[in-house]
């Protein structure tokens, strides 16, 4: 790890903080370009920084050699020792100026066309399913976490970062959005990396509906919004480790998806509802939802064009 | 945290309406954060909204960064974003500026390979 962040990256503005840490936009003085800074704050005894940071901070490392076109590059890592028990843990990011968020409002009335969709889809599975492949899950996607550039490229940021910030988390509450959290975060029972496949069900139902699915302003709330749309699950998926009962839900059927997003095409009802399906072991993998017929018909239509 | 901490970091996130309010609540456009930037020139280059909302509140489009000499037309111009850098210039951004290592906005944009932007300040 180098040591000599405050030199070249000179931080111009703090653009998020969570009970872990601090994020900067910063100039890279070097190259001129902005950067993003994020540092956490960890614990450190005789032996020098957990083992579980230093795994962590290798993984992603691992993860840059791939040089993935979906993920925000990971530029440079650096330590400062704050004294005998703290070191600041600092991951330089390649910044990009736009969030998805910016970018489906931006968009002109009616909207993104279809097929401009179905290549931000098809990017940002790219970008999943080669994080999941690594058993990296991200945990917090939602449109301020999905970056895309000036030509239109998608690129994760915010990711496997989980496990160094999580022994940081539970010290300070930080209000986060329920709105992409599938049932199972809600229900606090275990997940695992399905909870990215629901967040990117929201997501391209939002494409198309330029507002949020489910706007819920509490747990059960949310819950109760997802319910309406999905239906309620039947009692054998209800998970058994969780103390919030099924019963106090009202037993609701499942709407056509086309109800809620009217504009989408029958292929992709079809992929977002097995995207927004309860049981986080039969929802569709990023892999399997980046073979669904919803991206091959432009493959062959191309095929026969050409 | 002063108003235009609050300024810049709403419009380095690209949240225009936050930006609206901040400047009614009496933050100045032209502030210093605490790391010595105003908002236009740490905005999200992406939003054209907020970068418009700025302009229009008389936000200085020539200021230039005290390390680099990059002044936001550069950035604007770097990252490629074409509805931006029409903005910037239409508020009388320089687009003869050159930054510390003698590169003018057109110049970064061709570095970087966006050929629309460089085409826009070319025609210039
Ligand atoms: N590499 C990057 N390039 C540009 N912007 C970024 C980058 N990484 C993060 N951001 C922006 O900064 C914001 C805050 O970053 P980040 O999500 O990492 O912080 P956070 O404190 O975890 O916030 P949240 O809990 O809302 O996700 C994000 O919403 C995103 O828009
Ligand atoms: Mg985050």
């Amino acid at each position: 790890m180098a040591h000599a962040t405050s030199i070249q990256y000179e931080p111009v503005a703090e653009i998020g903080g969570g009970a872990y840490g601090t994020v900067y936009k910063a100039r890279d003085t070097e190259s001129g370009q902005f950067v993003a800074l994020k540092s956490v704050r960890v614990q450190t005894d005789q032996n020098g920084l957990p083992v579980s940071t230093v795994r962590e901070v290798a993984l992603l490392r691992r993860l840059e050699q791939f040089d993935h076109p979906n993920v925000v590059r990971l530029m440079d890592v650096c330590a400062t020792k704050r004294s005998d028990q703290e070191t600041k843990v600092t991951l330089v990011f390649e910044h990009v100026d736009q969030d998805l968020k910016t970018y489906l409002e931006r968009a002109p009335a009616p909207g993104l066309s279809p097929e401009r969709i179905k290549d931000l889809m098809k990017q940002l599975l790219c970008g999943l399913a080669f994080l999941h492949t690594n058993r990296v899950m991200h945990r917090d996607l939602k449109p301020e976490n999905i970056l895309v550039t000036s030509q239109g490229q998608v690129k994760l940021a915010d990711f496997g970062l989980a496990r160094i910030y999580s022994c940081h988390m539970a010290l300070t509450p930080v209000v986060v959005t329920l709105w992409y959290r599938p049932p199972e975060v809600l229900l606090q029972s275990s997940y695992a990396t399905p909870v990215d496949i629901w967040s990117t069900g929201c997501i391209f139902a939002e494409m198309f509906r330029r507002k949020p699915l489910f706007c819920g302003d509490s747990e059960v709330d949310q819950l109760g919004k997802i319910f309406d749309v999905v239906g309620l699950p039947p009692e054998e998926e209800w998970p058994t480790d969780v103390t919030l009962s099924r019963k106090n839900f009202p037993p609701l059927l499942p709407r056509p998806i086309t109800d809620v997003v009217p504009e989408i095409n029958g292929q992709g009802a079809q992929l977002l509802q097995k995207m927004l399906t309860f049981d986080p072991l039969k929802r569709i993998s990023a892999l399997n939802a980046l073979e669904h017929p919803y991206f091959q018909d432009e493959e062959t239509l191309t095929q026969t064009k050409s | 945290m002063p108003l235009e901490d609050d300024l810049t970091t709403a419009a380095a996130n690209g949240d225009t309406a936050r930006v609206e309010s901040l400047l009614q609540t009496g933050a100045q456009v032209n502030g210093l954060n605490r790391f010595g930037r105003t908002a236009v020139q740490v905005m999200m280059m992406g939003s054209s909204s907020v970068a418009q909302v700025l302009l229009k509140h008389g936000a200085d489009p020539n200021v230039a960064d005290p390390r680099t000499g990059s002044t936001p037309l550069h950035d604007a111009a770097r990252t490629g974003f074409l509805d931006t850098v029409r903005l910037l210039v239409e508020y009388t951004a320089d687009p003869e500026a050159t930054d510390n290592t003698n590169c003018r906005p057109v110049d970064v944009a061709k570095d970087n390979g966006h050929a629309d932007v460089v085409a826009f300040l070319e025609s210039l």
